[in-house]
């Protein structure tokens, strides 16, 4: 059961109530503040039922369950764009499945129902959607704040002025500086990328870049944080080569080296030093974080977690297919059959279970409860949905000290 | 006799600050930057959020 106070006016924060206290989504500055019953409390929020559970002497209730729903839902609005990257996570294609622009809105009508605060809209290329606009409007009348991730291809003044207008943030993928953007993406995109992300900045400070990391870029990023310096942008995040849709058949050859692997972390911090400037992991680089022993409160209080698929996240395809993760997992029903709320409750079982049944090294890591062993995805694409990340260093680590299980007798 | 004070609550806690929105329509990503202060930030951060979490609820009733 969720119960949730929602803003009368646009930008208005919101108030989601959860077994350990609520989750309020804060426009300025911008956030979500996860706080305890006592907090809530002090914010003139009376009791909910879900607070009926007992809390924990000295502790607080969160990360003992799965969220009341997720906080972010990836809205897949279509398989569509004519990029070609060699790649794309979606296999997208010209004339991939999308939403309607009806289905888009009804959606996110389901969507805001559960307590969802942001979207990612993506696909596949949504700029190409004639529609767009219109639903991340619609977001915004319900109550979602929406964002965007782009390949900057399709990006006129138009799209940007109205852009700024209605999303809360807005990334172009861009994995490197020229060469780099070759390399990686497999055309030569990058002066239209940038002239999309120039356009876009112009209208809007909340613009960033999405850079997927991969063997072949992961030691030459830094003049891509210099660009998105010089750009005046918000945000760099980089992402981890993962083994979806295109990037399947070659996963092993753009997958990090374990050294580079090691580097992520302190190279992230090195360049948010050196550019001052928001630097930013995704969830599937939390093991090689976790590596480096960070303060365990700091990062649990800057909420650095590993798979929070089924949790804090949640993707709905084109289909209409809810799932854990975008780039895999089972598809568990379309959204609007029956009730979400149930499915959200009941479901997800691939990416929720991995801690209670976790393998050595994760079973005895100190950061088990944050990281959930890691990239289930890239598990998967190495042979076992729930074996440790094996890109993870501890997890190559402890592997290096097992011994051999073949044994060679000799010939005699 | 004087009436006892009324019983004070706990102030409750922050438990958790997840900076910024994510438009990475694939994964979510998390902001390291944080980390580079440690502790300091999350005294900052607990600061800055507490004040504007406070700040909407009083105008709100007003």
């Amino acid at each position: 059961m969720w119960l949730r106070h929602r803003g009368q006016r646009a930008g208005t924060p919101q108030f989601r109530y959860e077994r350990f206290g609520g989750i309020v989504a804060l426009h300025r500055p911008r956030g979500l503040a996860y706080v305890d019953r006592d907090y809530a409390r002090g914010l003139g929020y009376a009791a909910s039922p879900l607070w009926d559970t007992p809390e924990l002497l000295g502790g607080s209730l969160l990360g003992s369950a799965p969220l009341s729903a997720p906080t972010e839902v990836h809205l897949v609005l279509s398989k569509r764009c004519a990029a070609g990257c060699t790649g794309c996570y979606v296999d997208a294609t010209p004339d991939g499945a999308a939403f309607s622009e009806a289905d888009a809105k009804t959606a996110l009508d389901r969507l805001a129902a559960l307590g969802v605060f942001h979207v990612a809209l993506g696909g596949g290329e949504a700029v190409d959607l004639p529609y767009l606009i219109s639903v991340a409007r619609h977001a915004r009348a319900v109550g979602i704040t929406p964002n965007l991730t782009t390949s900057g291809l399709s990006v006129d003044d138009t799209f940007a002025r109205e852009a700024a207008g209605v999303f809360g943030q807005v990334n172009v993928s861009l994995d490197g500086v020229r060469e780099d953007y070759l390399a990686s993406r497999g055309f030569d995109g990058f002066a239209p990328a940038l002239r999309g992300l120039q356009r876009l900045r112009a209208h809007s400070p909340h613009v960033g870049i999405n850079c997927v990391v991969s063997r072949s870029n992961a030691d030459r990023l830094a003049p891509l944080v210099a660009l998105a310096k010089r750009l005046r942008l918000s945000e760099v995040e980089f992402l981890r080569f993962k083994p979806a849709g295109r990037g399947v058949s070659d996963f092993a050859d753009r997958d990090l080296t374990p050294a580079q692997a090691e580097r992520i972390y302190p190279r992230a911090l090195w360049f948010a030093l050196r550019y001052r400037m928001r630097i930013k992991l995704d969830c599937s680089f939390a093991p090689m974080i976790f590596a480096h022993d960070p303060p365990r409160a700091v990062v649990d209080f800057f909420g650095v977690q590993g798979c929070v698929g089924g949790d804090v996240l949640a993707s709905v395809m084109p289909d209409g297919q809810w799932k854990g993760c975008s780039f895999g997992g089972p598809d568990e029903g379309r959204i609007g059959d029956g009730s979400d709320a149930d499915r959200w409750k009941k479901g997800f079982g691939a990416f929720r279970n991995f801690v209670t049944q976790a393998p050595e090294p994760c079973r005895s890591c100190n950061y088990l409860h944050l990281c959930k062993g890691g990239c289930r995805v890239v598990a998967q694409a190495r042979g076992d949905w729930w074996q440790p990340d094996p890109g993870c260093p501890r997890v190559q680590a402890h592997a290096a000290k097992q011994p051999p299980t073949h044994v060679s007798l000799p010939i005699v | 006799m004087n009436a006892l004070p009324p019983k004070r609550f706990r102030r409750g806690r922050i438990l958790r600050v997840a900076p910024g929105y994510n438009p990475n329509s694939s994964s979510l990503g998390v902001d390291v930057s944080f980390l580079l202060f440690g502790t300091i930030a999350v005294t900052a951060v607990t600061l800055v959020a507490g004040a504007a979490m406070r700040l909407w609820r009083r105008g709100e009733k007003t």
